[in-house]
C-alpha cells in the first residue's frame, strides 16, 4: 500500500496564520498525528525574507508598504526576500523526505517541486524551465514560480508560489529573489488569460503524484490539527 | 565524551552547507532531537536535531561560514560533562580548499573558541570579526558601524536580522513625517491607494438576540466547520430518499451469545453485531452494485468493484467515519477485530488518512445511543447509507399469534439520482433476509 498524499486549500488566509499553521502541521506530522499532505493557499500581499535575505533586496519605501498594510516577515525557509499576493497559488509540502522517491535528499527535493511546476505549465502550453544556480520556475529571463523550503526533524515546509494571475508591479518591491537583472511573469501574462484555480490545482496534485509515484488525494475543508494533536 | 554535531548527509549532490543561525547558545540545555542549528543549501533551509540530549557544549563554525558533510559543527556535552582543554584544537575546522575563505581581514581563518571564556574576550576585543560575512557585507553595503547596531545572536553579536531591522527602523524613522497620521479620515488623507469602502450590511437571519437574552457565542472547531460542510455538500449534491424495514435480529442475538465469551477468550475480540451487518451488507451490495457505485457531477457512473465500508464513530470531539478496507475479502473474525480497532483509534483521533478515505458505501449505528429509528445523511459521494439501531423485544405477528421477538428498524438513505426506489427496497430486504437467518450465509462467508 503506498500512503498517499492529503492535499487541502487553505484558501486565502494571512501568511502569519499559514506560518503558524505550517509549524504546527510539522509538530503533527513529527509525532505521526497527521499524515504527508500538501497545502494550497493564497495570501494578502506580503514580503517574506528567507535565510539568504538582504534588505537591499527591498525597493520599496519601507513606510509606504507599511501605509498599505503590507508586512515584511523573515522566516526560516531557504532564499531571499519574496513577495506573495493574491493571484498566486501557494504550496507548502508538509511531508517526510524519507517517504519521497529521493529520500532525505535537499537538492532533488528542490528539483523535483520544479519539475511539478514545469509538468504543470507545460500541460498550459508554456515551455517554462529551471536557470541553473537560480532555484525557481523560469520562462525565458522572467521568473513564473518562486521556490524556499526549510526542514525541520527530516520534514519539508515552505515550498512555492505560483504566479497564476497576481498583480506583477507589486513585483516592482522587492529584487525577487535578490536578482537584479531578471523579472518576473505569470501564466495569465503568458497565456494572455488566467486559468481557473481549481484547475491549476488539480494539475498540480496531478503532478505531485506522477513525481513522486504516489495518490494524492484531494481532501475537503481545512484538517483539523488542533483535534489531531490533541 | 562529548557528542559531536556533524554536517550529515544532505543529499547526493550536497557536499557543503552554510550555517545559517545558531539556535543554541553555547551552555544552552538542549534535548534529544531538538533543532539546533540551521544549515542552508541552495533554497532550502534544514534545522538540524541534536544527537544527544545534554548542553550545547561548543560551537566549533560560526553562523555564515560554509561546513563540508561530515565536517563537525559543535559539540554535546553529557550532564556533568566539561569541554576537554587539549582536543579542541584538532576538531577545529580546516578551510575547505574549495571555499577561499571569506574573510580576507580576519587574522586567522576563525579557530574554535577552546573555552566559553576564551570566546568571549574574543568577542569584546575583535567585534568586527565576529560577524559573519553575510552580515558583514551587509554592513558595507549600507555603510553602517556594527557597534552602532544592537546585537541579539550569541554573546550580543550582531546578526543579519539585528542588521535588517536596524535598516528597517532608520528607514521608517526617516520617512514617518510624510506617513498619513493615524485617526485621519480615511477619505481625505492623501494614501497612495483608495481607501477601502465600507460594506453595507447585507439584511439576514437573526442569529440571536445578542445582549438581551443569555447566549453562549462560541467559534466552531475545524472538526464540526468540517462536518458541516460535507453533510451541506451530500444534501446539496445527492437526491436524499430513505426507506425502512424491520427486522427480526432473535437469531442473531442467540448466535451472538453464544460465540461472544468464546471469541473473547479465544482470541480477544469483542463480537458486536456490527460484523454481521458489515459482511451482510456487502453480499447485499454485491447483489445491487448501484448502491456501491457514485455518480459524478459529469454524469459518470463509478461501479466499485470492491466494498470499503465506513462505520460512522460518535466522538466528543465531532462525527468521524474511519474506513473498513475490502471488507469482503476479510473473515468476520477480521471484520470484528478492525472494527474494535478502528472505533478505539477514531475516539483516541489517532486515525490515519488512509483509514478514513475511501469508502464506498457506510454504516452507522444509530441505536447505540437509544434510537428506534433516523434518517442518515449520505456519505457524499457514495450513494447510500445504511442506519442500524436499538435491538428491543417487541411483539410481532407470528402464524396469527402475537409473540415477543428481538427486532430492530433498518433504514437506508438512498442517492436517487442514480438509485431507483425498486433496487433501493430490494437491497434493504436483502440485508435483511440475510440478518435474520445469519447460519444459512455464514457457512461460506469468507
Amino acid at each position: 500500500m503506498i500512503p498517499p498524499i492529503a492535499a487541502y486549500d487553505l484558501g486565502r488566509i494571512p501568511y502569519r496564520e499559514a506560518l503558524e499553521f505550517q509549524r504546527r502541521a510539522v509538530s503533527a506530522r513529527a509525532s505521526a498525528a497527521s499524515t504527508d499532505a500538501i497545502y494550497f493557499a493564497e495570501h494578502e500581499p506580503v514580503l517574506t525574507v528567507g535565510r539568504a535575505g538582504s534588505a537591499s533586496s527591498l525597493r520599496a519605501n519601507p513606510a509606504l508598504l507599511a501605509a498599505r498594510g503590507v508586512e515584511i516577515i523573515p522566516v526560516e525557509r531557504g532564499g531571499d526576500m519574496t513577495y506573495h499576493g493574491p493571484g498566486q497559488i501557494i504550496a507548502y509540502p508538509i511531508l517526510e523526505l524519507s517517504g519521497l522517491p529521493s529520500g532525505r535528499d535537499l537538492h532533488r527535493y528542490l528539483r523535483d517541486l520544479e519539475e511539478v511546476l514545469i509538468g504543470t505549465l507545460d500541460g498550459y502550453g508554456i515551455r517554462a524551465g529551471r536557470r541553473a544556480p537560480h532555484t525557481g520556475v523560469w520562462v525565458g529571463d522572467r521568473k513564473v514560480a518562486a521556490i524556499g523550503v526549510a526542514v525541520r526533524r527530516w520534514i519539508t515546509l515552505h515550498g512555492f508560489a505560483l504566479n497564476v494571475d497576481p498583480d506583477l508591479s507589486h513585483f516592482d518591491w522587492i529584487h525577487p529573489c535578490g536578482l537584479r537583472d531578471l523579472g518576473v511573469t505569470s501564466m495569465r501574462s503568458l497565456l494572455g488569460t488566467a486559468p481557473p484555480r481549481a484547475e491549476v490545482q488539480a494539475r498540480l496534485r496531478e503532478a505531485f503524484a506522477r513525481i513522486w509515484g504516489r495518490p494524492v488525494v484531494e481532501m475537503p475543508g481545512r484538517p483539523h490539527l488542533e483535534e489531531l494533536h490533541a | 565524551m562529548p557528542v559531536t554535531i556533524v554536517v550529515p548527509q544532505l543529499g547526493e549532490s550536497v557536499v557543503e552547507g552554510t550555517v545559517g543561525k545558531w539556535l543554541k547558545k553555547e551552555g544552552d540545555p538542549i534535548a534529544k532531537d531538538e533543532p539546533i542549528v540551521e544549515i542552508i543549501t541552495d533554497k532550502i533551509n534544514i534545522e538540524l536535531p541534536a544527537p544527544s540530549a545534554g548542553t550545547l557544549g561548543r560551537i566549533t563554525i560560526p553562523e555564515g561560514t560554509v561546513a563540508q558533510v561530515g565536517q563537525e559543527l559543535g559539540q554535546i556535552l553529557a550532564q556533568g560533562e566539561s569541554m576537554p582543554q587539549g582536543g579542541a584544537k584538532q576538531a577545529a575546522p580546516k578551510p575547505a580548499p574549495s571555499q577561499p575563505d571569506p574573510r580576507p581581514a580576519a587574522p586567522s581563518p576563525s579557530p574554535a573558541p577552546e573555552r566559553a571564556g576564551t570566546a568571549v574576550a574574543e568577542r569584546m576585543n575583535g567585534e568586527e570579526q565576529r560577524v559573519s560575512p553575510a552580515v558583514r557585507k551587509l554592513l558595507r553595503e549600507h555603510n553602517l558601524d556594527v557597534a552602532r547596531i544592537r546585537g541579539s545572536g550569541m554573546g550580543g553579536r550582531v546578526t543579519r536580522e539585528d542588521v535588517l531591522s536596524h535598516i528597517e527602523g532608520s528607514r521608517v524613522a526617516a520617512s514617518a513625517p510624510s506617513a498619513p497620521p493615524s485617526g485621519q479620515a480615511p477619505g481625505r488623507a492623501p494614501a497612495p491607494q483608495a481607501a477601502p469602502q465600507p460594506l453595507k450590511p447585507i439584511p439576514g437571519p437573526s442569529f440571536g438576540q445578542t445582549g438581551s437574552r443569555e447566549e453562549e457565542v462560541v467559534q466552531a472547531t475545524n472538526v464540526r466547520k468540517k462536518i458541516a460542510e460535507n453533510m451541506l455538500r451530500a444534501r446539496h449534491m445527492a437526491a436524499h430518499c430513505s426507506t425502512w424495514d424491520e427486522v427480526d435480529m432473535t437469531a442473531l442475538v442467540a448466535l451472538r451469545a453464544r460465540l461472544k465469551e468464546k471469541v473473547k477468550a479465544t482470541y480477544g475480540v469483542n463480537v458486536t453485531y456490527m460484523p454481521f451487518i458489515v459482511k451482510a451488507v456487502v453480499r447485499a451490495l454485491h447483489e445491487y452494485p448501484m448502491l456501491n457505485a457514485s455518480m459524478t457531477e459529469s454524469g459518470e457512473i463509478h461501479y466499485k468493484k470492491y466494498y470499503n465500508i465506513g462505520i460512522a464513530v460518535h466522538r466528543d470531539s465531532g462525527l468521524i467515519v474511519p474506513v473498513l478496507h475490502d471488507a469482503d475479502r476479510k473473515t468476520l473474525l477480521q471484520v470484528a477485530q478492525e472494527i474494535e480497532d478502528l472505533g478505539s483509534r477514531a475516539r483516541a483521533d489517532k486515525l490515519q488518512l488512509n483509514d478514513i478515505q475511501g469508502g464506498t458505501f457506510t454504516i452507522t449505528n444509530a441505536g447505540m445511543f437509544g434510537a428506534t429509528a433516523s434518517t442518515p445523511i449520505i456519505n457524499y459521494p457514495e450513494s447510500g447509507v445504511l442506519g442500524v439501531h436499538l435491538i428491543q423485544e417487541r411483539p410481532v405477528v407470528r402464524d396469527h399469534r402475537i409473540v415477543i421477538r428481538n427486532m430492530m428498524t433498518l433504514v437506508v438513505s438512498f442517492d436517487h439520482r442514480l438509485v431507483d426506489g425498486t433496487p433501493a427496497v430490494q437491497f434493504l430486504h436483502r440485508v435483511k433476509e440475510l440478518l435474520e437467518d445469519p447460519e444459512s450465509w455464514l457457512l461460506d462467508s469468507i
